[in-house]
């Protein structure tokens, strides 16, 4: 899961490596707009259906990953 | 991310690769880190979010060599933009604006008008293209048993659009309703995009919708390709034709073949709206020439093709070649090959040819070359229709040229008709398209516009000279023009040009005759003319000398000429009947 999620902050942002203490607002190019596409990839990247309530959330790799683990995404 | 990796992105990544790409390509024509070669200024006014399509657009643009300067008016201010005469979008004054809007109200006559109030405004205060779109007429699940009364109403209002706006020439119609229609409403439309972004379109849809922003571009500047150059094995039929032999390679009714020929019925239909074709393959000769003159299945034959390079030489080098004996510009074509590696090495060596992007399975090869779009044209002349087999009795006309001894055996065997008359109403279209395509042989190159030389044809004091040629290979179309300006004393010759496939069969000379002699009737006493050099048109540099015509002057703009009537001896037009 670590992997698949760095796969996308790398086409995203253009980050190599990501870390818990990464979020919208310490990360360059992360915006409101490139959060929209971030959920979509999240969504395709781990065939789950992400409802916006829980999208407003996913602010942070921390977030993100604590969600993905609720979502029983295996981490790895 | 580099610009190798840029050109092959299909639009299936994901808006937030595509969004990143478009990031990186405004920032390199925003530092000159790079330089594309056609530029569009383009604005998006819309109901909903465009931010995300605008970065596909940014995108497929760039792949076709075009850069979009985008202006997207801030969220929801259609009304605002479009009514207000001094609105950002009309002090920027883009060439093209696309108003992307939603139905708001069920009630279509009001809808109706108030898209018309939006488009008399625009027309008012803008001298731009405006793209407009039809509402998705999507139906929702049935609550009874009934027909859906909202889609139908829709419908409606659709036509009511096409029917009022589709000949006009400063707006275009983008066919939302049937391009959603084309993608399934399911898949095109997206809630959940209308809520996290306000755009009511998924992002796969986003793509298409991309690529049908970018085709009005295309059209409205007139940067449609002019040629498709295609290999063989594998993409015109399956299988190799030098291994598997005539009756190994897979096309025709029967599966696997069923989708080479779902290609090349497509291809055809581009050969039909004058796309011109050739072949660039890597195998024997005689092998592709048995299987264009004999394979049952074929669609394709000989006669379609303008040129045939089939050898085992490298690609581009055919390439050039290709360009050279069809005589036109490397970038005015498409390469499609199933191969990555040659699509590869025909991006870096000859970067100016436009090569397609395939998927892997050629069931989709059709679907691809519809959708890319770089044949796009906002409308089709008759010339247009008849194009694509011009060009193919152009490569038989050569093969016959080089059976003759001479030049001279050759140009009297050709059996040339020529006919010169005033341009009609019909001929307005194919006038413009004349004056904005020819670059080779074009004394002036002054380009005009349909409008330009519909007022023109108008106009008592000038006279535009069309001229059509026939030979026994086939008729040429109209492929030479002369626009002239009329004073009791002299007349000036504006515009003087030749399609660059009758160039050295001295048609020229008979319409600079007609002309002449023209004048000489109306009891004028000179003809004038100009050479104004551009980097294309060196061919004609001595043309007015050659016809007898007296340098006057030369700056560094323009040479001025003049020839005297009384001392005007005809041209002996040896090769040429002249027709009606």
């Amino acid at each position: 899961m670590y992997k698949q999620l760095e796969k996308i902050f790398s086409q995203a942002f253009g980050v190599d490596k990501i870390d818990m203490s990464m979020s919208i607002d310490s990360v360059p190019g992360w915006d409101s707009m490139a959060h929209v596409g971030l959920i979509l990839a999240l969504q395709k990247e781990f065939a789950i259906s992400i409802p916006p309530a829980d999208a407003i959330e996913l602010t942070s790799v921390k977030n993100i990953i604590q969600y993905l683990v609720n979502r029983n995404i295996s981490s790895g | 991310m580099n610009w190798e990796s840029f050109k092959k992105l299909k639009g299936d990544e994901g808006w937030l690769v595509i969004r990143r790409a478009a990031k990186a390509i405004q920032d390199a024509l925003r530092q000159k880190m790079m330089t594309l070669k056609h530029k569009a200024d383009v604005a998006f006014v819309s109901s909903y979010t465009t931010d995300p399509l605008a970065d596909y657009v940014q995108v497929f643009a760039a792949q076709s060599d075009l850069a979009v300067n985008q202006y997207i008016a801030p969220y929801g201010q259609f009304n605002q933009e479009l009514l207000n005469p001094k609105s950002e979008l009309y002090r920027i004054s883009p060439q093209i604006t696309f108003l992307l809007i939603e139905a708001e109200s069920d009630a279509i006559d009001e809808q109706a008008s108030r898209l018309q109030g939006l488009v008399d405004a625009f027309l008012k205060n803008s001298t731009g293209t405006l793209v407009i779109n039809t509402f998705p007429a999507c139906p929702s699940w049935p609550l009874q048993v009934l027909p859906d009364q909202r889609r139908i109403l829709i419908e409606k209002l659709n036509s009511g659009i096409i029917e009022r706006y589709q000949n006009h020439p400063r707006i275009q119609i983008l066919d939302l309703d049937a391009l959603v229609a084309y993608a399934g409403c399911q898949n095109a439309m997206s809630p959940q995009m209308m809520s996290m972004a306000r755009i009511p379109f998924s992002e796969t849809f986003l793509g298409m919708l991309a690529r049908r922003v970018i085709s009005h571009i295309i059209a409205t500047l007139g940067l449609a390709r002019k040629c498709l150059v295609l290999d063989c094995d594998n993409t015109l039929w399956g299988g190799i034709i030098g291994e598997d032999g005539l009756d190994g390679i897979q096309i025709g009714h029967d599966s696997p073949g069923r989708e080479y020929l779902e290609f090349q019925k497509t291809i055809l239909e581009l050969y039909e709206q004058g796309v011109i074709l050739a072949i660039n393959s890597k195998n024997n000769y005689d092998d592709v020439m048995q299987v264009l003159n004999e394979h049952p299945q074929m669609l394709l034959r000989e006669k379609h093709f303008a040129s045939i390079a089939v050898n085992w030489e490298a690609k581009p080098q055919n390439m050039q070649k290709i360009a050279e004996q069809i005589n036109i510009g490397l970038d005015t074509i498409v390469f499609i090959d199933d191969n990555p590696a040659e699509r590869q090495m025909m991006r870096q060596l000859l970067p100016q040819v436009e090569t397609i992007e395939m998927p892997a399975d050629p069931s989709l090869f059709a679907r691809t070359l519809r959708e890319t779009g770089c044949f796009t044209r906002a409308y089709l002349t008759e010339e247009d229709k008849n194009r694509g087999q011009i060009y193919a009795d152009q490569r038989q006309r050569e093969q016959f040229q080089q059976s003759c001894a001479t030049l001279d055996d050759f140009l009297k065997s050709l059996e040339m008709v020529v006919s010169i008359r005033p341009a009609g109403k019909d001929d307005i279209k194919r006038v413009a398209q004349l004056t904005q395509r020819t670059n080779q042989f074009n004394l002036t190159t002054r380009r005009y516009t349909e409008a330009d030389i519909a007022a023109m044809a108008q106009n008592p004091n000038w006279r535009i000279y069309v001229l059509g040629l026939k030979d026994k290979f086939g008729d040429n179309g109209t492929v030479g023009l002369a626009q002239v300006e009329i004073q009791p004393k002299q007349w000036r010759v504006d515009t003087f040009l030749m399609s660059c496939r009758v160039i050295g069969r001295q048609v020229e000379d008979a319409l600079v005759d007609r002309i002449c002699r023209d004048a000489a009737k109306a009891g004028c006493i000179s003809v004038s003319a100009e050479y104004i050099p551009t980097a294309k048109n060196n061919l004609v540099a001595g043309f007015w000398d050659k016809s007898s015509f007296k340098k006057l002057a030369t700056d560094k703009n323009a040479t001025r000429y003049e020839l005297l009537l009384e001392e005007y001896k005809p041209k002996i037009l040896q090769y040429l009947n002249l027709g009606e």
